[in-house]
């Protein structure tokens, strides 16, 4: 479903990605672990259009997407998580699903009933500010809002970073529900634990290359050589 | 002194016409928009042209002069600054110097380079605690609080409005979801434009038409927006009022330190804004 | 071969080629004066030194201000009036308006320096404004205002302006000078690190430089060059007045730094030497040009970024590649 092929990216004349490729199939949840400043990040953002590479192919499902705007491929049905955590934080929480909701065109109470599923608890501060909220909660409210509309592929930068132990549960509950619902998905993540639980395949990245595909169930439940690529 | 305080009142009033649509672009494109000085006069020569074919009905031609001037910032947003702000913040400002100097150019060509004084609509004053108002710059300071009022509805409760508000704090947030944000900063620079336009007629009256008369005011709205932050709709309005009174109260003392004044102001705020960093 | 040896020749040819840059602009300007009269190819010298201060912090070091003119007109009103209640001396008086100069982008310095593009650009129009308050009004028994003030310069030794071929040296060689200044400063490890600020500051700050001092010392030395252009119009136009500090006139220098080409010296004063000729020829025959100016600048903007100094880089890439083409053709035949 995603062909990423031969990316070059960095910022100005430093590039931190060099000849990335990998593939994604529907359904797939994979993920992309490495150390900091491997360029995870900046991987995440060239597929979802907020940076353009200098060199490379991205095409989703036979089309070529490489330079079209982030608007536009979340028309398509990406939906990018970014790793800040970042809110409409003077917006309230029922702004910010308005506001997805606006732009899938989904109904409004359709789309609430969409991120209440995943977190009912939500209900409680939908008139809040959503800058209020926790890094869990807004964690889990880019969720809720990128399942609004029709998503098809997820990618998700560190959705546990930060957060104890307890909501990193919460968050693998979402994470396994999404999986179950056939999602596709391609989430940056250096929990192990959570990465060993839910991976289809893994991506070991390194100072701005692929440096390893790891299929085999045996090898991603070994939490313990993954630490490795840490 | 309590004519000073009004007339503050009447300059912050005018201050936060022309200062909004200044703030809102600058939160959004993060650039400063010369060519706002520019919408601003045209906006009152408009009115100039228009008052004798509506038979000198104020209310109607202020509405026309607003009408004409949209298409020129549609315009001007469209084929300019839409284009280089995304990339390079100096050249869309130059780009808005330039088209500055060609819009002034411009008005001096087709209106001519003399001062045209336009007389108070209105003509009336009232009485309040023994002191003579007219009810012309009574009504300015009451539009300029029905208008930040609506603002703040507009802000608050109107899906275009909350996509701002939402873009001026994470502008990739809300592309990431599927909404082409340059479309809602070309509306609210609109906006913005026809709120400095209003400014600009309601202005006019109290001082004259000319060319430049975009000029001197928009270094003062900067320190308004600078004092009242980026993009904070609140923030600008208070702050067009306190540097309003500043001023007023400056000017009547020493005339000319007036604008230096405002200034003084406002680097005060930056320097104690930094060292709270 | 010695690391040494290697670096002190890989200055020297530095050197060597800054000595043969300044023989040409040497020439250049000679070269100009057939063509202009002498004392229009001074002014054009004088407004060259701005522009270079003006391209040291904006083409280097990518600040764009929209007030450099304050820093002009400190420069001729602290020449101005040192010569007129301290001393007549040309060089002393230079020396205090670059010095004054100096001071005030120290003091300003450290307010603006921390700003970011917008908030830059206007804050030191605003200081600008300021400036030609001052000088317009404030301080209008000591500045006479808007009536302007002769400076009291006298000639000393061979330095005498009203001279044109002594003035036309004295201002050549003030303009080797600063051509000579900004291309070590620009070629030496400082230099670097401005240009770096400009294309990715924090990665500065992370390799372990106090970015701010850099800026600010940029900016200080702006004003500084800013200011002895400007003590060269006091001394060699003799009277002077708030159109030197006047905030309007900002777009001017910007116009020519742009149109030369930013970031390269001698964009500066190709562009300072168009400006003025354009300036000159259109003020005669047109009397409202300041929309040309406009529309020049949109087309530079969208079109000719690099100014003229980049038309020709591209061109001469083109012609090389034309040629290199050419050449292999030749080989495949033969």
């Amino acid at each position: 479903m995603l062909n990423v092929d031969g990316i070059n990216a960095g910022y100005g004349r430093a590039m931190v990605l060099h000849d990335v490729s990998l593939k994604l199939k529907e359904g797939e949840t994979v993920f992309i672990v490495g150390r900091n400043g491997a360029g995870k990040t900046t991987l995440l953002r060239t597929i979802c259009g907020l940076m353009k590479p200098v060199q490379g192919t991205i095409d989703y499902r036979d089309e070529n997407i490489l330079g079209l705007a982030p608007e536009k491929l979340a028309q398509k049905g990406f939906r990018f998580v970014a790793q800040d955590k970042k809110v409409f934080s003077d917006l309230t929480v029922r702004g910010n699903i308005e506001l997805a909701a606006y732009a899938a065109g989904e109904p409004i109470s359709k789309a609430i009933e969409k991120v209440t599923s995943i977190y009912p608890d939500i209900k409680r501060f939908m008139d809040s500010k959503a800058g209020g909220l926790s890094g869990g909660q807004r964690e889990i409210l880019l969720i809720g809002r990128a399942l609004i509309g029709d998503p098809r592929l997820f990618l998700i930068d560190e959705p546990t970073e930060g957060l104890a132990a307890i909501v990193i549960e919460d968050i693998f509950r979402i994470l396994s529900r999404l999986k179950e619902d056939n999602v596709s998905a391609l989430i940056v993540e250096q929990n192990l634990s959570v990465v060993s639980r839910l991976a289809d395949r893994i991506f070991i990245m390194k100072e701005g290359k692929i440096i390893r595909e790891i299929s085999e169930k045996s090898e991603m439940a070994d939490t313990l050589a993954l630490e490795s690529y840490l | 002194m309590i004519q000073t305080l009004l007339y503050g009142l009447t300059i912050g009033a005018i201050l936060y016409f022309f200062a909004i649509g200044l703030s809102i672009t600058f939160g959004t494109m993060q650039i400063i928009n010369f060519a706002h000085a520019m919408v601003y006069a045209l906006g009152v020569y408009f009115l100039i042209t228009f008052m004798p074919l509506v038979k000198g009905i104020f209310p109607l031609a202020t509405l026309c002069a607003i009408v004409a001037v949209i298409p020129v910032a549609y315009i001007m947003e469209r084929f300019v600054i839409r284009r280089l702000y995304g990339e390079s913040l100096d050249y869309a400002m130059i780009a808005t110097y330039a088209l500055l100097l060609i819009g002034t150019d411009l008005i001096k060509a087709v209106w001519g380079n003399t001062p045209q004084p336009i007389s108070d609509p209105i003509g009336l004053s009232f009485q309040l605690l023994g002191i003579d108002i007219p009810v012309y710059r009574a009504l300015i300071v009451v539009m300029a609080v029905v208008v930040f009022v609506a603002l703040k509805l507009f802000f608050t409760k109107s899906i275009v409005g909350k996509i701002v508000v939402a873009a001026l704090e994470d502008t990739e947030g809300v592309r990431c979801l599927g909404l082409n944000v340059d479309k809602y900063f070309s509306m609210v620079f609109i906006l913005g434009s026809a709120l400095a336009v209003l400014g600009g007629i309601l202005y006019a009256p109290i001082a004259t038409a000319e060319p430049y008369m975009g000029h001197d005011i928009l270094l003062i709205a900067f320190a308004v927006v600078i004092v009242g932050g980026m993009g904070n709709l609140t923030g600008t309005f208070v702050s067009a009022f306190l540097l309003g009174m500043v001023l007023a109260i400056t000017g009547r003392y020493w005339s000319q330190a007036a604008d230096t004044m405002v200034f003084a102001v406002m680097a005060a705020v930056l320097i104690f804004r930094r060292s709270d960093k | 071969m010695n690391p040494d040896t290697s670096l002190s020749q890989i200055a020297s040819t530095k050197r060597i080629t800054i000595y043969r840059d300044m023989v040409l602009i040497a020439a250049g300007f000679f070269a100009l004066i057939p063509l202009l009269a002498i004392h229009r190819v001074t002014d054009f010298m004088i407004f060259c030194i701005f522009v270079m201060s003006f391209d040291l912090l904006y083409g280097y070091m990518g600040r764009l201000s929209f007030g450099q003119m304050l820093y002009l007109g400190t420069g001729v009103y602290v020449s101005t009036l040192f010569s007129l209640h301290f001393s007549p001396n040309p060089i002393l008086s230079l020396m205090a308006g670059v010095v004054g100069g100096a001071i005030v982008a120290g003091i300003l310095g450290l307010i603006v320096v921390g700003l970011e593009g917008a908030s830059f650009a206007l804050t030191n129009l605003a200081f600008n404004q300021v400036g030609f308050f001052l000088i317009g009004s404030a301080f209008q028994r000591v500045t006479h205002g808007e009536d302007g003030i002769s400076a009291g310069v006298e000639p000393w030794g061979f330095l005498d302006f009203a001279n044109e071929p002594a003035a036309f040296g004295f201002v050549l060689l003030c303009l080797l000078f600063t051509f000579f200044m900004l291309r070590i400063l620009t070629s030496s490890p400082f230099g670097i690190i401005i240009r770096s600020i400009k294309e990715n500051e924090s990665r500065v700050k992370f390799l372990g430089y106090n970015t701010f001092f850099y800026k600010w010392l940029t900016f200080v030395l702006a004003g500084a060059f800013a200011a002895l252009a400007g003590t060269l119009y006091t001394l060699y136009v003799g009277f002077v007045s708030p159109v030197f500090i006047h905030p309007l006139n900002n777009v001017e220098v910007i116009f020519a730094a742009l149109i030369g080409g930013a970031g390269n010296l001698f964009g500066a004063l190709i562009g300072g030497v168009l400006f003025m000729s354009m300036k000159d020829s259109l003020s005669t025959h047109i009397p409202q040009w300041e929309w040309i100016l406009g529309v020049l600048l949109l087309v530079i903007v969208f079109w000719l970024r690099g100014g003229v100094t980049g038309l020709i880089k591209s061109l001469t890439g083109y012609v090389k590649t034309k040629m290199a083409k050419g050449m292999a053709e030749e080989v495949e035949k033969g």
